[in-house]
């Protein structure tokens, strides 16, 4: 091989290899991005059964029920839909009834949403912030300047 | 104190705004006065900013709830540590903790850059001023933490309490030091751009101010893994949270700016492509500034954000990425280009180095927009996360560490790739025989975890064959070979101990991932569970009081073989009263490597409580691997070719000098 | 005086260090032959570790070489020359610069800072006389006090009416409740809690509050402020018969110089003369003690002012916070009570728009309208 041409496999290498990359990234995203939903948002959603998603609201007064064990069903709403959970394992610090939740998960069968995580983050108003922004949209919650 | 902290601010903000000018003005119109004036301004800025960091950290110390700051984040009953460490646990204070730091990095150029040329060093000061002009305006404007609130309340709301931690102490001044040690190259590039050219000068001196702000990112960025692993109580170590991200980015980008420089320095090559690094890593540290910030992101971390300090942030964001960018798309062509080489050799596999990493850092760069920039033209709301990044990241990090032990045999200029893997053939023996081992022996282990460990074996294996090649161990009598490894200049054992760390911390990840037991139940008081072959006992619930919070204590008996206790673990839930806020406090047992983890859930009344249990086989090495990088940086950075970025100026002409400068 | 001591001398050190380096005489000028010494300097080490047998000798010959070139390359690359400016624009910006030190930080200090404020150290204004302090000073120092002894009841039994007195409703829970815990119950402290919890509720009477009551009429049958509460409790739910026959039934028990007397004879007569009870109405945002005496002896425009304000707060409010079904039934109620039906209207539709017909509130607001003769239909 010539000077120039080995310089060129060179460069078609790098080149493949960003490509490969750059190829891989965008199906990573179709893949797996999981996509943020209100209750109130999921009729108007499409999901294909099993996909994974994170749905985010405010834990319903009076909704908690703890069952056998660690398992424990809450529902989980923006004031206008209500959206049954299911989860098995330990709630955060935070999980309390009236506050944000976002939880992570599928669809079951019967129409209850099996989250394999609960997130109640430590936001500065204890409201993870899409869950905030879409209920500020709702016109159900506002911020509260102390 | 308070009022001479804020007039100290602001007297530091008009020095700032004269660095900027003043000394690159000189160095425009070749005016050796104007250029001088850099110097002593940045020392005393410094002097300034520190003087106001003291009054706000006195009148932390000192309750004075009739500073805003302090009121909002501090408490009279809160530990004196944490009293310290709440300076700058909030925004203001820790924003104030960032421009000390640029100062001081600035003030380090000015005392130790006697030796550089007088325009290089008026020009990186300059940069440096623009940099602290910005920021110290933003803060005065944004986010002033010398605010005062009259009539003063007689208590504070207290810190986040799941700040109040020792991690809290360590944590963000190290990020801050690795993130704005990237100014210093970042301002370096821009000068050398400014100037038109790159001194050799610009080669010496931004390896050492890389590998200081590399070595303190490096354990910036482990002390929070590790803090968030025991204080939030999930038990996890990574989360690819937004917030880590942007740290990570930074050290990723630092990375490949670590390595390229060594080219640099040595071959005289990949200038521009440097400079470029340079400017791009202290980009990545600005925007994760500006992610952390202005709160656009969601983050488990616990920042006040605003959306005033936000569109502040991304102008300056803008101004210095898009300023250094444009300038770096101008001047670029009109710099001396480095020499060629051939692809395979030392240079060669670091090239190679800088694609893997580059490539690494833009899938976590578009993995953490990505979101954001959807959010912003479809209005619909996404998350990506670790499926994401375990689909890019990985695919594209693993070949990396696959070759890592290469980089250091190859010869400079022309290698030899087979004759390195013949010497590489024990470590390679010895990763296989990982490999093998951990399939057969440990039930369960799946191929891709046992090639993990065997990938973590290999960079660890790898490392040691480099110092045992380099001394001649095996090949001289080991008088000699003791001797030589003794006189190994330090740069060598710094990449070794760094890959080593490389591949500690592999391991470590493989062990927790791949091999790590959960249990989640509810314990009744005197219950047994079995968790990974250990046997632990829950005592029961025991109230106490802390200074400033209550906490449930749950106290487990870790039994021996015996069904005899041998240690205690306690995990609790506690409550700030002041915030209103419950925080976890894991219980945590270390073995060698290993730790038993316990958080706690809810209770019930009958005195059972839910308990998630974790045996995490080796999570230890995941934090040591980045001690043993930060030690690799360390030593190199001792390194005596490192250590003097330029020789002294010499008053007596050398003959060489007579030869070519008269 | 000595924060401007320190100040003008911090000035000076900083325009100081803007004006040494300009006034001091021009060095030789820039150095040209700097790269030439970094080589020369990696030449010296090169022939050092040589020697010291750190690198081998081909290798260090290479390197050698290396350097070479680079040296030869620098004497026939072009370096750009700084170029003389003139002295005079030079001075002009550097005499800016010293000047521009004093004059725009303690411009901007002006402005930003506030000299006049002096530290204030929390353990010196601990040391303070107490009688200085403020009502805000005070109750802060109580809270510290309570924070680090918090199972001293007597702290909380003081400060629970004085947190009632200055709104803060939830607190004053906190501490009836905490009293109570730490101190055993008495009528005073459960009627205080019940008022408590019925001001956290917007001054109705929940079931939670009504146990506190209760709980104070056990202990004694004559508390006035439980009866009354209890009458307004039933005047909520409607029950106007009843909630006269408690008012009237507590003002026999009651003696002639007690403050409650007006109060009760004033609901007991609007609760029997009509089906109306603007007590109740009043009690909305949750009356203290001094909010009753207030409006015991005020005129009685007066005290229809100080309703109608109560209820354009509730107003504003919902506003602002539409999720509240609990709000949006007071302020319908509210505004039928006082007889604006118009308002009560708009009130019941803004409720529906706000909760939907088919919540939980939507639906009670429907009952709600359906008593007070609203229309509960679009």
């Amino acid at each position: 091989m010539t000077r120039k041409q080995k310089r060129l496999s060179v460069i078609a290498g790098a080149l493949a290899f960003l490509g490969a990359a750059t190829a891989l990234t965008f199906y990573a995203l179709g893949q797996k991005a999981s996509y943020f939903y209100m209750p109130g948002d999921l009729q108007a959603a499409t999901l294909e059964s099993g996909q994974r998603i994170r749905l985010g609201g405010l834990v319903e007064n009076g909704s908690i029920i703890r069952g056998q064990g660690t398992e424990v069903a809450f529902g989980v709403t923006d004031s206008q839909e209500t959206v049954k959970v299911r989860y098995t394992g330990l709630l955060p610090d935070l999980f309390r009834e009236g506050q944000g939740v976002i939880t992570e998960g599928t669809f079951g069968p019967d129409g209850v949403f099996v989250a394999d995580s609960v997130l109640a983050k430590h936001d500065e108003n204890y409201m993870p912030k899409e869950v905030a922004d879409s209920l500020k949209e709702k016109g159900v919650w506002q911020e509260t300047k102390q | 104190m308070v009022e001479i902290g804020h007039f100290a601010l602001i007297l530091a903000l008009v020095l700032s705004v004269v660095q900027s000018i003043v000394p690159m003005v000189g160095a425009r119109t070749g005016d050796a006065r104007l250029m001088a004036v850099g110097g002593p301004v940045a020392v005393t800025a410094l002097a300034l900013i520190a003087l106001s960091f003291t009054a706000l950290t006195m009148a932390y110390v000192l309750s004075d709830f009739s500073v805003v700051n302090v009121w909002e984040n501090s408490h009279s009953l809160k530990p004196m540590l944490f009293k310290i460490t709440g300076t700058w646990g909030n925004h203001e204070g820790s924003m104030l903790l960032w421009i000390l730091i640029l100062s001081f990095f600035s003030a380090m150029v000015a005392l130790f850059g006697g030796n550089l040329p007088a325009t290089l060093r008026a020009n990186v000061l300059a940069v440096q001023g623009w940099i602290a002009t910005a920021f110290l305006l933003f803060i005065v404007i944004t986010s002033n933490p010398f605010t005062r609130l009259i009539p003063a309340p007689i208590e504070g709301r207290d810190l986040n309490p799941i700040l109040q931690d020792i991690g809290l102490a360590v944590h963000p001044p190290l990020l801050y030091l690795g993130y704005v040690g990237f100014s210093v190259c970042f301002s370096f590039a821009v000068a050398a751009l400014i100037e038109g050219r790159i001194d050799a000068a610009w080669a010496r001196w931004v390896r050492p101010w890389t590998l200081a702000a590399w070595v303190f990112l490096t354990g910036g960025i482990a002390m929070g893994s590790y803090w968030a692993y025991y204080e939030l109580g999930w038990g996890g170590f990574w989360f690819w949270d937004p917030v880590e991200n942007a740290s990570f980015m930074p050290w990723l980008a630092g990375t490949a700016l670590l390595h390229s420089a060594i080219v640099m320095e040595k071959r005289s090559a990949l200038k521009i492509w440097t400079l470029l690094l340079a400017i791009l890593t202290f980009s990545l540290s600005l925007l994760g500034t500006f992610l952390v910030r202005s709160g656009v992101l969601t983050s488990v971390h616990a920042f006040a954000s605003d959306p005033s300090r936000g569109v502040f942030i991304l102008a300056i964001l803008t101004f210095f990425i898009g300023g250094s960018l444009t300038l770096f798309a101008l001047r670029a062509s009109s710099l001396t280009a480095g020499g060629l080489f051939h692809p395979i050799s030392r240079e060669g596999s670091l090239v190679l180095n800088n694609l893997f990493l580059t490539t690494a850092t833009a899938t976590v760069l578009i993995g953490t927009l990505y979101p954001l920039v959807v959010e912003a033209v479809s209005a619909e709301k996404i998350s990506v996360g670790e499926p994401f990044f375990n689909l890019t990241f990985g695919p594209v990090m693993l070949p990396l560490l696959a070759i890592v032990p290469f980089g250091p045999l190859l010869a400079w200029k022309r290698g030899d790739v087979f004759a390195v893997a013949q010497r590489l053939m024990f470590a390679f023996g010895g990763a296989l025989l990982v490999v093998l081992a951990t399939l057969l022996f440990i039930d369960g282990a799946s191929v891709f975890a046992a090639l993990g460990a065997g990938l973590g074996t290999w960079l660890v294996l790898g490392a040691l064959t480099d110092l045992a090649l380099k001394s001649g161990i095996g090949s001289v009598t080991s008088a000699v070979a003791l001797r030589r490894f003794i006189g190994l200049p330090r740069s060598v054992f710094g990449t070794a101990l760094a890959h080593l760390g490389l591949g500690l911390t592999l391991i470590g990840i493989v062990g927790v991932v791949a091999f790590q037991s959960e249990e989640i139940l509810v314990m009744k008081p005197g219950q047994t569970v079995e968790i990974a072959g250990k046997s632990l006992r829950f005592e029961g619930l025991q109230p106490t009081r802390g200074p400033n919070y209550t906490e449930d204590q749950g106290r487990f008996w870790l039994l021996g073989a015996d069904g005899k206790p041998v240690a205690q673990i306690v995990s609790a839930k506690r409550f700030y009263p002041a915030r209103q806020f419950p925080t976890t406090e894991a219980g945590i047992k270390t073995m060698w490597l290993s730790q038993l983890y316990i958080s706690l859930g809810d209770s019930t009344p009958e005195g059972a409580v839910v308990v998630r249990l974790w045996w995490k086989p080796l999570v230890l090495l995941i934090w040591l691997g980045p001690l043993f990088m930060m030690a690799g940086g360390f030593v190199s950075l001792m390194d005596r070719r490192l250590r003097v970025g330029a020789p002294a100026r010499r008053k007596s002409a050398g003959p060489v000098k007579v030869g070519v400068a008269s | 005086m000595l924060f401007w001591v320190i100040a003008a001398s911090l000035t000076l050190v900083a325009s100081l260090a803007v004006l040494l380096p300009l006034a001091r005489r021009a060095e030789e000028d820039v150095d040209k032959s700097h790269d030439l010494e970094v080589y020369r300097d990696q030449l010296a080490e090169l022939d050092k570790d040589a020697a010291r047998g750190v690198i081998a000798a081909p290798d260090a010959e290479h390197a050698r070489a290396e350097i070479a070139r680079r040296i030869i390359k620098l004497g026939s690359d072009d370096q750009p020359k700084p170029r003389s400016g003139s002295m005079l624009a030079a001075s002009v910006i550097g005499g800016i610069a010293v000047l521009a030190v004093p004059l725009v930080s303690w411009g901007v200090y002006t402005v930003a800072g506030s000299p006049d404020i002096p530290d204030q150290p929390l353990s010196a204004r601990l040391a303070e006389n107490p009688a200085d302090s403020s009502v805000n000073d005070l109750i802060a120092r109580a809270e510290a006090h309570l924070v680090a002894n918090p199972s001293d009841g007597r702290g909380w039994d003081v400060l629970a009416p004085v947190y009632m007195r200055i709104g803060r409703v939830s607190d004053a829970v906190t501490a009836y409740g905490n009293a109570i815990k730490l101190e055993g119950a008495t009528a005073a402290r459960q009627a205080g809690l019940g008022e408590a919890i019925a001001a956290t509720a917007g001054g109705i009477v929940t079931a939670d509050a009504r146990e506190a009551f209760d709980a104070a009429i056990q202990l004694e049958p004559a508390n006035p402020k439980a009866h009354y509460f209890l009458g307004l409790a039933m005047a909520q739910e409607g029950k106007m018969v009843e909630a006269a026959a408690i008012w009237r039934q507590m003002l026999v028990g009651l003696p002639a110089d007690s403050p409650w007397r007006a109060v009760a004879e004033q609901a007991a007569a609007q609760a029997g003369g009509k089906p109306v009870q603007r007590d109740a109405v009043a009690g909305a945002p949750g009356p203290s003690n001094d909010d009753i005496e207030a409006a015991a002896s005020m005129s009685s425009g007066d005290r229809e002012a100080m309703i109608e304000n109560m209820v354009a707060g509730l107003d504003e409010k919902l506003r602002q916070n539409p999720a509240d079904p609990e709000g949006w039934l007071r302020l319908v109620r509210s505004y039928s009570v006082l007889g604006k039906n118009d308002q009560a209207q708009d009130a019941l539709d803004r409720g529906f728009a706000a909760l939907g017909r088919d919540s939980d509130g939507g639906r009670k607001l429907s009952e709600l309208a359906g008593t007070l003769g609203l229309k509960a239909t679009e």
